[in-house]
């Protein structure tokens, strides 16, 4: 269960956020560009360091004290894909792998590789691949360690539609089959609704509502929600 | 256009037209026999017990440097300045001075580390000169990797030492050997520093210097020409494959 109080101060708002999300279970971040989703994600992955709450997962402690990103055990991925570009596709993929691993093709790691297509591509230099692929590859590398939570920040923006789809409907397949919690953010209403059930809307660093997708489009709480949420 | 590379063809010419000086008639070179061989040693060696002190102690300042915050930052890279920019003469007697018996040389000599013309004095002396290049140098090689890698190699599971070797390392290893190569220079060629707390034992510019004073050009020659084989080429070859990765990136 990943239980979070997350505070952070950042101009012109501090984000104060309560999030708790049970084991295996997913829950989007939805709000406008700059209310503080994404710092929400980078506190609770270790990437930024909260200002106070306290964020536990399964029952452990990650802040307070801020303990090391090692020892976390989280899969984080956002629009970067950050792949190592000094080593080859299949080296990054496998690089959150134990050494005694690192070295073999096992049978998890051939179902993420053909799953997400890279088969072609292992030995590929990663400055070599286009922004899509680099995306799948660094999908593959956060979910090869097998990660409890994952924390996805906008991971498809500048997908094109159809593999957003097919990524989209792999990590439900995996979530399911893996049990890891899940925690989204992304502007595209629809991407969010595909992963998760259950929305937190975000307003200025402060959650304005909490509850199932239909609730929040039916009855938005505030007018922005149901500006965001208004057809174009 | 054309003009302009013109203009910059002469250009070339006139900056490695120095170069030219070794082509010109000075009487026959001569080999000063084992007191030039003794120079030579002196720096080769020297100079390489410098760059261990360099890398061991500035790699780890450069770390430290260049994950910290950006106000602790500015102090610590206007204090690393300070040591780029004091004039070399001057630092050579301030060397002697603090390192001197009224100062902490009383407490060095009880170690017996004497701080004037000495092996010690020298190679201290050159760390003084280069480890500012180093780390600044260094800071910069870590800045050009980006810090979502580091963050992502983490929570991949490496500590920080493993993210250093499998990661920031080899993205950085190029920038740290420009740093390196800078530093073996500014270290190998310092002469105002050195000439003032470390006379003997006398390396290649001192050695040089005192060549040219006492018999001419002829016997400084060879040592010349060794002298630049011993500078130029590693900090050439270093910022060539530099650039050459910047083209290709």
């Amino acid at each position: 269960m990943l239980d979070a109080r997350v505070v952070k101060a950042r101009a012109p708002f501090t984000v104060d956020v309560l999030l708790r999300v049970a084991r295996g279970a997913s829950c989007g971040l939805f709000g406008a560009s700059g209310a503080g989703k994404s710092t929400i994600l980078a506190c609770i992955a270790g990437a930024e360091t909260p200002d106070g709450g306290t964020i536990e997962l399964d029952g452990r402690r990650l802040y307070p004290p801020a303990i090391p990103l090692h020892e976390r055990s989280l899969g984080y991925l956002t629009q970067d894909a950050a792949l190592f570009p000094h080593l080859r596709v299949g080296e990054n993929i496998r690089f959150g792998l134990p050494p005694p691993q690192r070295r073999l093709r096992s049978v998890w790691i051939d179902e993420l590789v053909e799953r997400l297509e890279l088969g072609a591509l292992w030995n590929a230099s990663v400055r070599a691949i286009s922004g899509g692929q680099a995306r799948r590859v660094a999908l593959a590398r956060m979910l090869a360690p097998r990660p409890p939570l994952v924390l996805l920040d906008e991971p498809f923006t500048g997908l094109d539609r159809h593999l957003v789809r097919e990524l989209l409907a792999a990590i439900v397949a995996w979530q399911r089959e893996l049990g890891f919690t899940l925690v989204v953010v992304d502007h595209d209403a629809d991407i969010l609704a595909r992963l998760a059930p259950r929305v937190v809307a975000i307003e200025a660093g402060r959650t304005v509502q909490d509850g199932a997708w239909d609730d929040i489009r039916t009855h938005p709480a505030t007018p922005l929600l149901e500006r965001l949420l208004a057809p174009l | 256009m054309l003009l302009w590379r013109a203009a910059t063809v002469l250009f070339a010419i006139v900056l490695l037209y120095p170069l030219a000086g070794l082509l010109v008639p000075v009487g026959a070179w001569r080999w000063g026999g084992s007191a030039t061989l003794d120079a030579v040693r002196v720096s080769l060696v020297l100079t390489a017990i410098a760059m261990i002190v360099v890398v061991a102690v500035g790699t780890p300042m450069a770390l430290f440097v260049a994950r910290a915050t950006a106000r602790e930052r500015l102090a610590w890279q206007a204090i690393l300045l300070v040591s780029v920019l004091v004039p070399p003469l001057a630092l050579g007697i301030l060397i002697t001075l603090a390192f001197g018996p009224h100062a902490l040389g009383a407490y060095l000599d009880r170690v017996g580390l004497k701080m004037t013309n000495t092996p010690f004095a020298f190679v201290v002396t050159q760390v003084y000169v280069s480890i500012g290049y180093y780390i600044l140098g260094a800071i910069a090689a870590l800045d050009a990797v980006p810090t979502g890698l580091a963050v992502q190699a983490g929570l991949l599971g490496a500590d920080r030492w493993s993210t250093f070797w499998r990661v920031t390392f080899p993205l950085a290893r190029l920038g740290f050997t420009v740093a390196l190569s800078l530093a073996w220079v500014r270290a190998l060629t310092e002469f105002g520093a050195v000439v003032v707390t470390a006379y003997y034992p006398a390396g290649m510019p001192v050695a040089i210097w005192t060549g040219l004073e006492n018999f001419g050009l002829p016997a400084v020659m060879p040592l010349l020409v060794v002298f630049l084989l011993t500078a130029l080429p590693l900090p050439w070859l270093a910022h060539v494959f530099a650039q050459r990765r910047i083209a290709r990136a």
